[in-house]
């Protein structure tokens, strides 16, 4: 879906994604050595991340998946 | 606290010049982003701007002649003038910004309108075309970002404003928070630039879903006065990957100018293989292709000539990602100050209604963005300057605006903003509510809009960072659906990308008029503002004269509820 992975062999926790991504889907892992997929459902597959990233260590595809909807949630 | 002379909200081109034109002034200018300035927003998707130039030809009354005709006599002829006037000094500035353009012989390539060479079938009159492009090379944001930075302005990325702050009627500031971390933070300023952009419902297949018209929110909540909600920025996407944005853009947008024959006549078949309306991928013919889908034949194919066949389905749009320099904020003069002193709204925050009903030019938003941008940067470095040592703001109402910010933080429970979210694209998504209207299935989705407004808006919660930023958008968005569903409601005649099923043709004698919003008591009222009449159609010429371009069962001239939309 979206944002698919960032592969982290690749990554060497530069932080550009971060900043290139407008809906905040990537944050640092705790030890801010990696970036890491962390709100996956606000992707909007604008592939900012995958243009940026100097490793090309992101992975974005065509496909998004909307949870089902419920009563309340 | 943080201290600046003039805070601009938002860092797209309209914020760029505000921003840029305000320090040139000597002042100490924020700019704030709850992106990052050149990875957000709309303007690092645009591919071309319009730029006016008498010494290449171009002829004043022919632009505002193609901008009456398409707009549908909804654009305000004054601020067409300036923002054309303006355009080849906003192309001045940004190449001496460090930004490249496509040229040829040391001179910026200027091409025709992309639609001008369509050939269309006699049946559909295509409206004069005649104002022309020029397009910039990519990595335009991040020359923008380095100049900024280069001249002294100072940038706060990553910083979601909430809510503007006044002090005895004004505006003295924002409180915001920072996306990472909620750090909540005042910022004081003499005078506040509201360049946060236009706003959708997340659509699907365009790639803007952090733009939830949360300046007009802001604005709106301060008293403004806000204008032409009722119109769309209708943009389909295709079926195969909706939330695909590169497909969409293969589709139609034409980001480049090195594609010849991008443009090259685009025709619309329904699923009966009849061709929908030559014009179907031009100018409003999205209606028609939303009329084909109420009647029960999609989906569609788009035949683009040499790049093959592509299938359509409906906007991904959720009603208008974007205020596409139409519906906004209302400037009250052309510094683009609003009615809520000290402060200033720009781009497609600002609401001059500068393009009228349809998006009436390829590279008029960015245009519109660049000159609002720089008029707004001017005039609230003016108003900064002339203003004496600043007061205070009243630490009761900074201490209610944090409440107001971190209350979802706060709450244990409630509903989630991605759940909000949904429930809401699910009520406006539907072809049948804010692209074929109708009265009735208006009002139930203003009685679902109010349901989520008064009972589950303030429930919402965010469980970290997060969230608290999705809640406030959530919010900023139901008061959008809020503005677009009434406006809709109101304006009882087709226009434009407003169609009504039950008054399906456009009605001059009473709809020569915006539909402006406000807040009074607590409440949400429409009214009209008539149209200075110098700017409207001829009477004397006929009803298809006056618009060339025809609506799915229309009624000509009535407006009046059609017998066969009536009932369904
Ligand atoms: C795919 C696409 C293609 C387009 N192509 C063209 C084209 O070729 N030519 C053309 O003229 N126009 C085009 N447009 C339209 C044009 O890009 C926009 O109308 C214009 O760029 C708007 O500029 P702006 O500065 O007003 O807003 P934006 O560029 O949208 O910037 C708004 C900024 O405000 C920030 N913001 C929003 N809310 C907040 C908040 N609460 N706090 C802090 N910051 C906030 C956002 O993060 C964003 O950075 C296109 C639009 C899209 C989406
Ligand atoms: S841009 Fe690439 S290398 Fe840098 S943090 Fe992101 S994934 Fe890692
Ligand atoms: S594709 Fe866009 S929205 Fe998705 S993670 Fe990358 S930058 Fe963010």
């Amino acid at each position: 879906m979206t944002i698919e992975k960032i592969d982290l062999d690749l990554c060497t926790g530069c932080g550009i994604c971060i900043d290139s991504c407008p809906m905040d889907v990537i944050r640092m892992d705790r030890a801010g050595q990696k970036a890491v997929i962390r709100y996956p459902q606000e992707c909007m597959n604008c592939e900012q991340c995958a243009l940026d990233c100097p490793e090309e260590a992101v992975t974005v595809t065509p496909y998004k998946t909307v949870p089902l909807i419920s009563s309340w949630g | 606290m943080i201290e600046c002379d003039v805070l601009v909200i938002g860092g797209g081109m309209a914020g760029w010049f505000a921003a840029i034109k305000a320090r040139e002034q000597g002042l100490n200018v924020l700019l704030a982003d709850k992106g990052y300035v050149s990875k957000s927003g709309e303007t690092i998707y645009a591919g071309d701007t319009a730029v006016f130039d008498p010494d290449a030809g171009n002829d004043l009354a022919a632009w505002l002649e193609q901008v009456d005709v398409i707009g549908e006599y909804m654009n305000n002829r004054h601020w067409n003038e300036l923002v054309f006037r303006d355009s080849r000094e906003r192309l001045a500035d940004l190449r001496s910004y460090g930004v490249q353009f496509e040229e040829k012989d040391g001179r910026v390539v200027r091409l025709p309108h992309p639609h001008a060479n369509i050939v269309l079938p006699d049946t559909h009159k295509f409206p004069p075309t005649v104002s022309e492009v020029v397009h910039w090379l990519p990595g335009f944001p991040e020359k923008v970002r380095k100049h900024l930075i280069k001249i002294g302005v100072k940038l706060k990325d990553r910083f979601m404003v909430t809510e503007l702050l006044l002090q005895d009627g004004r505006v003295a500031g924002a409180i915001g928070f920072s996306i990472e971390g909620n750090r909540v933070e005042v910022i004081k300023a003499k005078a506040v630039v509201m360049s946060a952009g236009g706003g959708g419902f997340r659509p699907v297949g365009y790639p803007t879903h952090e733009l939830t018209a949360d300046g007009h929110a802001m604005a709106y909540r301060a008293g403004a006065t806000i204008t032409s909600k009722e119109f769309v920025s209708p943009h389909s996407t295709n079926p195969k990957d909706p939330a695909w944005p590169p497909m969409y853009l293969f589709f139609s947008a034409g980001h480049s100018a090195a594609q010849p024959g991008m443009y090259s006549a685009p025709h619309l078949f329904n699923a009966e293989g009849d061709e929908v309306a030559a014009r179907g991928v031009a100018w409003h013919g999205w209606i028609d292709a939303e009329y084909e889908a109420h009647e029960g034949r999609a989906p569609l194919i788009a035949d683009l000539g040499k790049r093959g066949v592509l299938p359509v389905s409906g906007p991904g749009g959720h009603g208008s990602m974007f205020g596409h320099a139409t519906g906004g904020i209302v400037p009250v003069n052309d510094d683009c100050a609003t009615e809520v002193p000290g402060l200033y709204a720009a781009g497609d925050s600002c609401g001059t209604c500068f393009i009228g009903a349809n998006y009436s030019g390829f590279g008029f938003a960015t245009a519109h963005a660049a000159a609002t941008g720089a008029r707004a940067g001017l005039g609230a470095a003016a108003e900064a300057k002339g203003l004496g040592a600043d007061g205070g703001i009243d630490e009761k109402a900074v201490a209610a605006a944090t409440a107001r910010l971190l209350e979802p933080l706060e709450r244990k429970g409630g509903f989630t903003p991605n759940w909000v979210t949904q429930v809401l694209q699910n009520t406006l998504a539907p072809y049948f509510v804010l692209y074929v209207k109708h009265g009735d299935r208006l009002q139930a989705a203003l009685s679902t809009v109010e349901f989520l407004r008064d009972h589950i808006a303030p429930k919402l919660y965010a469980r970290d960072d997060h969230e608290l930023r999705l809640a406030h958008e959530t919010k900023n968005m139901i008061l959008n659906a809020e503005m677009k569903v009434r406006s809709s409601l109101a304006r009882t005649e087709s226009r434009g990308t407003h169609y009504r099923e039950d008054f399906p043709g456009r009605n001059d004698e009473e709809w020569l008029a915006w539909m402006r919003l406000k807040q009074e008591d607590g409440r949400m009222v429409t009214f009209k503002q008539p149209i200075p009449a110098e700017w409207r159609p001829d009477a004397a010429k006929s009803y298809e004269e006056r618009y060339p371009m025809r609506l799915p069962n229309e009624v000509p001239g009535s407006g009046a509820p059609n017998a066969a939309g009536e009932g369904r």
